[in-house]
């Protein structure tokens, strides 16, 4: 305890009567965002929830980052070398200050990546780059990575939020930084009140001349999602995250807002725990494949925002096959009757469903997918848990099959080695499938586009075939926008960096 | 108390009214419903009322019949109403005469108790509880039914105390009768105003209990309907489809009425105090 | 008096440990923990990692013994700090505790203003079918859930700025009157409900005073009516409206969790609600440590205040159990 007061407590925060900064000077330019919840903390390294990304988004940068067509490219980093697939040399921008005024050089990558690679960090991030095993700095603008094995998704990996470049005197001096910020980031925390606001600043001395385009930017926490879309009706916000699909079909009619919305990375996936009976019998799996209808559950639960989906997220546009290339994986109940009877349940039988009624808990999607199954007539019972009870059988994998969310990723060794491989951290399904590891083993060690391609083609529908979990959609990335605002991209990932070059006109 | 004297009551007469016409309805959903209550239909979601397609209260973002769904939910919600008040009111009153007749240290410690589980709100209390046992039908009823309890046991024991030391009471003990019989014969009958009343109230508490606990997502969970959850799940898209939320609210306001009529009504031809003033 | 006060505030002390008890066990008793929230569903964490994690949340060691630190930091003022946001316990409750004071005295401002007058009226009979209507009215804003109410509220009130705080809440004392315009919906919808409460008791208890002598004696005197009733009757039905509004502010200190929650108000309520969602132990033993405190001490203004608008109550135990 007397350690977590070290670690966690840093500054005071600011006082409850300090203002909200809602009387902005009329020259200034000001775009507001609701969000549904509120920040953690800002520590890149610690945090894990999406609050806190959102917010770090727009701090910090990273070596490289994601951009609108989920391409690689420079952030910090000017360019990179690839000299070998162990070896990786990146030529750092020049002249980047933090938002203290010092300068950013190869000592502060070389100190960010090793706060993230020690474990009393006990960093999120860790495992994205858990193969580096060494870090050299060359000169004051070169750094070197060299990895103990072979790993494709490094890049990918390195535009996560949680490797983003901080400076070692700031979080020396505070333990950490979850109450400060030091970023080099097109924005800079000015004042958060707690479950309130947080309103950011321009950081006029950004590397990246003319950007950002707004002065200032406020967080708002509303936890309603309609609240939200009616803020921004209202006026009261300029910029929303709404992943309510009867919002944003409202939304979509009213001239006076702006809905973006293109599938995102996430998807939504019915699990399995394949050592559970009878779901330890691939026939079983095959056959609730055939039997869920993924364009219906996407049109009640979402309605119909988002794509039916395959092992890799659509929105990965260079490495998913589209769903007709995947056995079993469109719907066909006579089929999967029969598969039902050939593993020994021509009546069917009953099992449990895991699900809760947030929207990562997947309550809707349970219920349509429970209506579903009665026509193999299998019976689900709906077991709906609160999310802290739901987290607490994900992690002990204590279920029979379960509604998820998954995060998912325009890389496919990213997404799929974690979540399939024998001992992947993130295998729920106690899934084991030697053909699956070596074709996984493969991809990763593969540097041609063309090498890779084939590979992940064949494991995807190696993965259709053995339906650890059935992949049913991509739900849309939803931004409601007023038309004040203009130059905002999806990243889809959720990302709000893009905030960085939209304009406010008055 | 003559039912005559009910009669002339308009206000327990109005409570009566609705509090049957919902239980005529509850019994009739079990042999007849306008539509299946769970069976959705993609063809026909979030369909505003309407005569014509049958749907009289429209339908969810399922396409369910809400109509349907009220009726069906109406039993769960009676359900768990009932048998909450029922909880409470049992363990509560057995808790405050216990502790009002015998006095003492089993008073003082049993009293406490109920002091401690008093200071919660009783929202927040039946939150915890809800968390710790599970998100099932008859955890709500345990969760409303520990709420209650400490009431139950105040007011037993405020009115054990109030007529313990009356001198039939006293007449009785010094006859040499059992404290058991003075306990049922001379007490208990002397509470029994107070307790009603309490009942009456528990049970329109409990519902709107029922249906924060649903709202909140802890209550009685889908598919199986209770007016909270369709309210739970209506609050997602009632700026599209208004009636998802409306006609399951109003279903809570009348039941809730009826019984806060009824018990109103009760109160003033059974208290004492007021039964003569009119 | 002073006695008496002193040995109410000592009665606190083990209702509050057994309040501190019960919330310490109970919370951990509930599935899952602060560290599962903290990982999800998406974040891996090698063994190493996971020690130094249980370690910083406090999982490496038996509830009892973290009880009994815990104890030990209360008595030195020292509340702990959150897991989840690593702020100190303390601060941020009284940071919260203005809006849900604000939220509590406006809502009870709304319900007697509403209450009294309409308990008045009931109790007048001059009326019948006009009182019984009055009753009814007055027994339906009882009978409407809070959450339903606010949330149509918020439907209808969406389109109006200002009216709903849109995570732009501002203190009083910053902002008067966009505070109270922002306030005035959520207290609302409190206050409707109180209202009914508040009504049946001005009713019954102005029932039983005006059938006093002294009433009829006044009245009997010539005195004008309105005088009868306002000057003498009232004064002396009072009373049990002043117990049962002390006893439910008492409760609305703690926070009108899903008011706060559908209206976006950083209150007391909305506190506790997410520290259970969250699991953030420290938070939530601070939070219902300090609700039960407030309503305790509550109750026991209530009880002075009602001895000294009539000094004939004699402070006992006995009082408090009506």
């Amino acid at each position: 305890m007397k350690r977590l007061t070290i670690m966690l407590v840093a500054l005071a925060l600011a006082s409850a009567f300090a203002g909200a900064g809602a009387f902005a000077a009329g020259t200034e330019k000001v775009l507001t965002i609701g969000v549904d919840q509120e920040a953690v903390g800002l520590d890149p390294h610690i945090v894990t929830a999406f609050s806190s990304m959102r917010r770090i988004d727009l701090l910090y940068n990273r070596l490289v980052r994601l951009d609108d067509n989920l391409v690689v490219v420079p952030d910090l980093a000017e360019s990179w070398d690839i000299p070998d697939n162990l070896t990786y040399v990146f030529h750092l921008r020049k002249g980047v200050k933090f938002h203290n005024g010092r300068e950013l050089t190869a000592e502060d990558v070389k100190y960010s990546l090793n706060r993230v690679l020690d474990p009393k960090t006990a960093s999120p991030g860790r495992s994205y780059i858990s193969l580096i095993d060494s870090i050299d700095v060359i000169d004051k603008y070169t750094v070197k990575l060299h990895l103990s094995a072979p790993l494709a998704s490094l890049l990918d990996g390195l535009t996560s939020d949680n490797l983003s470049i901080v400076p070692k005197e700031v979080v020396e001096a505070n333990g950490n930084l979850q109450k400060v910020e030091c970023g080099t980031g097109p924005f800079m925390l000015k004042e958060w009140v707690a479950d309130n606001s947080m309103t950011l600043v321009k950081n006029p001395d950004y590397f990246e001349k003319g950007s950002p385009a707004v002065d200032k930017i406020i967080f708002r926490v509303i936890p309603e999602q309609a609240s939200l879309l009616a803020g921004i009706k209202s006026g009261d916000i300029d910029f929303a995250t709404i992943n309510d699909g009867a919002l944003i079909r409202q939304a979509a009619r009213d001239p006076k807002v702006v809905v973006m919305s293109k599938p995102g990375l996430n998807m939504r996936i019915f699990s399995f725990n394949t050592t559970r009976k009878p779901f330890d019998d691939v026939r079983v799996r095959e056959a609730f494949s055939l039997a869920l209808n993924r364009s219906e559950i996407l049109t009640i639960a979402e309605f119909g925002m988002g794509k039916p989906t395959g092992p890799l997220p659509v929105a990965a546009t260079q490495w998913a096959l589209p769903l007709s290339k995947l056995p079993y994986a469109t719907p066909d109940l006579e089929r999967a009757k029969r598969l039902l009877a050939d593993a020994g349940y021509p009546n069917g039988f009953s099992f449990n469903l895991t699900c809760s009624s947030t929207y990562e808990g997947g309550l809707a999607v349970a219920q349509v997918a429970q209506d579903e199954l009665k026509e193999i007539g299998v019976t689900a019972n709906l077991e709906v848990v609160e999310w802290g009870a739901y987290i607490d059988k994900w992690v002990k994998r204590d279920y029979s099959t379960m509604i998820e969310l998954r995060g998912g990723s325009g890389e496919p060794d990213r997404f799929l080695y974690r979540t399939f491989y024998s001992s992947g951290a993130v295998n729920n399904f106690l899934f084991k499938d030697a053909g699956v590891d070596k074709l996984l083993d493969q991809g990763r060690t593969q540097t041609s586009f063309a090498e890779r391609k084939a590979t992940y083609d064949k494991l995807q529908v190696l993965l259709s075939e053995k339906v650890p979990a059935v992949f049913l959609y991509c739900p849309n990335e939803n931004q409601v926008l007023s038309t004040r605002l203009s130059g905002f991209k999806e990243i889809g990932n959720g990302s709000i960096w893009y905030l960085t070059y939209t304009k406010v006109s008055q | 108390m003559t039912l005559k004297a009910i009669g002339k009551n308009s206000i327990a007469v109005t409570g009566i009214v609705i509090i049957g016409i919902y239980l005529l309805t509850i019994a009739l959903s079990f042999f007849w419903l306008p539509f299946d209550p769970v069976k959705m239909d993609v063809d026909h979601l979030l369909e505003p009322p309407s005569l014509a397609t049958g749907h009289l209260f429209g339908t969810d973002e399922f396409g369910r019949d809400i109509l349907s769904r009220i009726m069906k939910g109406g039993f769960v919600s009676l359900v768990i109403s009932l048998s909450a008040t029922a909880m409470g009111a049992t363990i509560g009153i057995a808790m405050g005469t216990w502790a009002g007749f015998l006095g003492g240290r089993w008073d003082h410690w049993l009293m406490r108790l109920a002091d401690v589980l008093f200071s919660f709100p009783s929202l927040l209390l039946a939150i915890f509880v809800m968390a710790v046992l599970g998100e099932k039908t008859w955890n709500v009823i345990i969760a409303i039914g520990i709420v209650y309890i400490p009431q139950f046991a105040r007011i037993s024991r405020g009115a054990i105390l109030g007529v313990k030391t009356n001198d039939f009471v006293r007449a009785a003990r010094s006859n040499g009768a059992s404290s058991s019989f003075i306990l049922f014969r001379h007490l208990l009958p002397n509470i029994i105003v107070p307790i009603i009343v309490q009942i009456s109230l528990s049970l329109s508490v409990a519902i709107l209990l029922e249906s924060s606990l649903s709202f909140l997502g802890l209550g009685v969970q889908p598919p199986a309907p209770s007016w909270g959850n369709m309210l739970s799940s209506a609050r997602k898209v009632m700026v599209i489809a208004p009636w998802t939320a409306v006609y399951p609210g109003l279903a809570i306001v009348f039941l809730v009425l009826g019984f806060n009529l009824l018990g109103d009504g009760l109160r003033d031809l059974l208290d004492p105090r007021l039964r003569n003033l009119r | 008096m002073g006695r008496y006060i002193a040995k109410r505030l000592l009665s606190l002390i083990p209702v509050l440990f057994g309040v501190s008890v019960i919330v310490f066990f109970l919370v951990r008793l509930i599935p899952g923990s602060a560290l599962q929230m903290y990982l999800g569903t998406q974040v891996e964490a090698t063994p190493l990692q996971m020690e130094e994690l249980k370690r910083i949340f406090g999982e490496d060691r038996p509830v009892p013994l973290l009880y009994a630190q815990w104890l030990g930091r209360l008595f030195q003022g020292d509340f702990g700090y959150s897991l989840r946001t690593g702020r100190p316990v303390l601060p941020d409750i009284l940071q919260r505790f203005p809006i849900s004071l604000e939220l509590t005295i406006l809502a009870l401002i709304i319900a007697l203003a509403i209450g009294i007058p309409q308990g008045i009226l009931a109790s007048l009979g001059r009326n019948p079918a006009g009182d019984v209507i009055n009753r009814m009215i007055g027994l339906l804003g009882l009978s409407l859930p809070q959450f339903w109410l606010a949330a149509l509220m918020v439907l209808l009130f969406s389109g109006f700025k200002g009216w709903i705080p849109m995570g732009n809440y501002v203190g009083f004392f910053e902002h008067p009157l966009r505070n109270l315009q922002m306030m005035l919906l959520p207290s609302f919808a409190i206050g409707v409900g109180l209202a009914a409460v508040i009504m049946r008791y001005t009713r019954n208890s102005m029932l039983e005073v005006l059938q006093m002598d002294y009433i009829r004696t006044a009245k009997a005197k010539g005195l004008k009516y309105r005088v009868v009733i306002l000057r003498h009757a009232l004064k002396n039905a009072i009373l049990p409206v002043i117990t049962v509004a002390g006893f439910n502010t008492g409760y609305l200190l703690g926070g009108a969790i899903v008011i706060e929650e559908v209206f976006a108000l950083p209150g007391m309520g909305r506190l506790a609600l997410y520290a259970i969602y969250q699991r953030d132990y420290p938070v939530i033993q601070g939070i219902v440590l300090v609700i039960a405190a407030l309503f305790v001490l509550v109750n026991l203004a209530t009880d002075l205040v009602y001895a000294i608008v009539d000094p004939r109550i004699r402070l006992d135990d006995a009082g408090r159990s009506a």
